[in-house]
């Protein structure tokens, strides 16, 4: 019973990247790599920030604004990360144009780029999920759980799968967006990504008041919906818009 | 709408990861299965002798000086005895002792299978209180030790089976490992890395004598090496083709990522040895096609053919294809200006002409080996991410995501210096890295944030 509770928290974080992982990302060898890559990435960018935090530890879990200011320096990094990972994903898309050309296959198609955008964002999601919530779930599967004093409605385990979930779906689909800003140098895009970021990461603060859950994960989830909806509607520009200039160009 | 570009690249690269990630995923569920209850040592059992600490044996209360310096005892032994038996190897391979090698390498497998993976299976079934009588379990095992003996070193298997024998194999192996004592373990693992590099990249190591002997005999490399090559073989050559160029692929030239000598239990070795003398006899007619184009002496022939410069196959195929299209091209239009009765035939020229092209491009394919991983490699990342998952899963990933990185860096580097590379230094070293990294740093800072349940 309780391998099964296990199993149920890991699907609650992770079920919805693995079936998009089965769909889109598995078929395509390429985008399997550029998941692994941004993966590693993200724990690079985790191992570089527990570095520079390590002297701190342990914060007074009392307090709230050290941990504050851990999130902000944190997303802040990690938005700088982002716009690296964007510089290389420039190069990138050259060298396989060239290649392309070479093969003489045809370019990237618009929905090539979206995917690969979709994968790097599973890559930071998924890491996300795995080292925040699946890293902590190992005594779930064992014969009990555990509740935290703040939140006592629902098992802790529960409470970090679903907020992981929540982050995994900022993560992935926020690449998308941010990519597709760069790429058009849509100003609004490009600082509406960081700034949803940073603001499901402050949220999170909620969860100090005492049962400061109940409110901070519907919030968060309101944050995850609003990237959902943006990313849907600018795909949904960009694929119109897509098709009307290849029927105009025939 | 035509095939993107994307689903071509990096086939090769994901055929050798995905078997690796299968062998240490499979390891780490091991680990965590057995180790509560850990049948092998219980606590008051003594600790297993083996190959690795004979010299050795580490006990909790010792100080720190004391296990390290017995760590690196142990380590520096068990390199200096892989090494003799590499020579060894090396020697009897030298002096054309091929069918001494096979046998024996076919029972080690016969005999790693057998007892190794018997222990295992019967520690499962105790831990997991399967109701199996004594008879039914002999019989199964025996049925799938022989499959395994039989699949790993002969013809007319499908390569899915030798696959997973060879996964199973390094699943064994590893499992095994996994009971050294942890100290030991982090020691032998960078002394192997560097014994890898060493033995496979300075003149004179074993591992580099026997590739090259390998190569100027026209045989295959006499040792237990994972082979990644399409089950099924691709429908166009043309899709596969096109892999070769960007991130690391196939070669022509006798190049694999080198494979690494294993010890096994109490100086019984099971070694990457004896000769693997099956390329695929699964794939019907093709696959004498592909025996054949493997020797050094056709692929020169037919280099020598399709372009007189000395640039791999590849290459030389790339460039000759669209020429080729091209005079179809001219040729189109000048005869579309004759008669479309001249026209008729020469399509049924052109399909000619294109069915060569196909032609060209399955021997091609046939020289397109894929990419050959030693089972040792296999065994020490799996030694690794096991020994890793005793302490928590997020220096599991941790170090699952560094070895992957460094294997796919090591395939990149693969197919820009097509020779013989050790898969070991760089993924070693990079998992060491990552996992005392994640542990020392990262651990308290997650814990500590997402305990308080906030994440970023």
């Amino acid at each position: 019973m309780t391998v099964v509770a296990g199993i149920g928290y890991v699907l609650i974080a992770l079920g919805p990247s693995l079936s998009l992982f089965v769909s889109v990302i598995s078929k395509k060898p390429f985008l399997i790599l550029t998941v692994l890559s941004s993966t590693l990435l993200w724990l690079i960018s985790l191992i570089v920030m527990s570095g520079l935090w390590r002297a701190f530890l342990p914060l007074s879990s009392s307090s709230w604004w050290p941990y504050s200011l851990l999130i902000i320096t944190s997303v802040g990094f990690q938005e700088g990360l982002r716009l690296f990972f964007w510089r290389i994903y420039r190069k990138l898309e050259d060298i396989l144009d060239a290649f392309a050309d070479r093969m003489s296959k045809p370019r990237l198609f618009l929905t090539d780029k979206m995917q690969i955008a979709l994968a790097g964002g599973l890559g930071h999601g998924v890491a996300h999920a795995v080292f925040f919530c699946l890293s902590l779930l190992t005594p779930a599967f064992g014969p009990a759980t555990f509740y935290i004093e703040r939140c006592s409605k629902m098992p802790f385990f529960l409470v970090s799968a679903l907020i992981a979930l929540s982050f995994v779906t900022i993560h992935t689909f926020s690449m998308v967006i941010a990519f597709n800003g760069y790429s058009e140098g849509n100003k609004v895009d490009q600082v509406f990504v960081p700034v949803v970021h940073l603001v499901a990461g402050l949220v999170t603060l909620v969860n100090f008041a005492h049962e400061g859950c109940l409110v901070g994960i519907p919030l968060l989830y309101l944050m995850a919906l609003l990237i959902l909806l943006h990313c849907g509607k600018m795909a949904w520009r960009r694929l119109t818009e897509n098709r009307g200039r290849l029927e105009s160009s025939q | 709408m035509e095939s993107s570009i994307l689903e071509s690249i990096g086939v090769e690269i994901i055929g050798v990861m995905s078997p690796v990630s299968i062998c240490m995923f499979l390891v780490v569920l091991l680990v965590y299965a057995l180790s509560p209850a850990n049948p092998f040592s219980t606590p008051s059992s003594p600790p297993i002798r083996t190959a690795a600490n004979l010299v050795y044996l580490e006990n909790p209360s010792d100080s720190t000086a004391q296990k390290l310096e017995g760590a690196l005892l142990n380590a520096l032994v068990f390199v200096v005895i892989i090494a003799v038996v590499t020579f060894v190897l090396v020697a009897l391979y030298y002096f054309k002792f091929t069918n001494f090698l096979k046998n024996y390498t076919r029972f080690s497998a016969f005999f790693v299978l057998a007892t190794m993976g018997g222990s295992i299976f019967l520690s499962i079934i105790q831990h997991f209180s399967i109701p199996v009588d004594a008879i039914t379990c002999f019989l199964l095992l025996f049925n799938f030790t022989v499959v395994g003996v039989l699949s790993v070193f002969s013809g007319g298997i499908p390569i899915i089976l030798r696959q997973f024998y060879m996964v199973s194999l390094g699943i064994i192996v590893a499992a095994w490992f996994t009971k050294l004592p942890e100290w030991t373990t982090w020691i032998v693992l960078v002394a192997l890395a560097v014994y890898d590099l060493v033995a496979v990249l300075a003149p004179g190591g074993p591992l580099k004598l026997l590739v090259e002997l390998a190569s100027s005999r026209d045989e295959e490399l006499p040792a237990l090496v994972y082979e990644a090559r399409p089950v099924a073989p691709p429908q166009n050559g043309g899709s596969h083709r096109t892999n070769m160029g960007l991130l690391a692929a196939g070669f022509s030239q006798p190049g694999s990522v080198e494979m690494q000598s294993v010890s096994g239990n109490s100086g019984w070795r099971n070694d990457v040895d004896g000769s693997r003398d099956t390329l695929g006899n699964d794939e019907g007619g093709s696959s004498r096609d592909g025996r054949e184009e493997i020797s050094p002496l056709v692929s020169n022939a037919r280099q020598r053919r399709s372009s007189s410069s000395d640039s791999p196959e590849y290459s030389a195929v790339n460039v000759s294809t669209p020429n080729r299209v091209g005079h179809f091209g001219d040729r189109d239009s000048q005869i579309e200006e004759t008669s479309p009765l001249v026209e008729a035939v020469h399509a049924g020229n052109q399909r000619e002409q294109a069915a060569m092209e196909d032609d060209d491009a399955d021997d091609n394919l046939g020289l397109n080996r894929g990419i050959r991983l030693g089972l040792g490699d296999f065994i020490f990342y799996s030694v690794l991410v096991g020994r890793a998952a005793m302490y928590d899963l997020m220096t599991v990933y941790a170090c699952y995501l560094a070895i992957v990185s460094g294997l796919g860096c090591t395939l990149i580097l693969l197919s820009v210096c097509r020779r013989a590379l050790p898969a070991l230094p760089i993924s070693i070293a990079l998992g060491v890295m990552f996992y005392f990294l994640t542990r020392l740093l990262m651990e308290p800072f997650v814990v500590g944030i997402s305990t308080n349940l906030l994440m970023f």
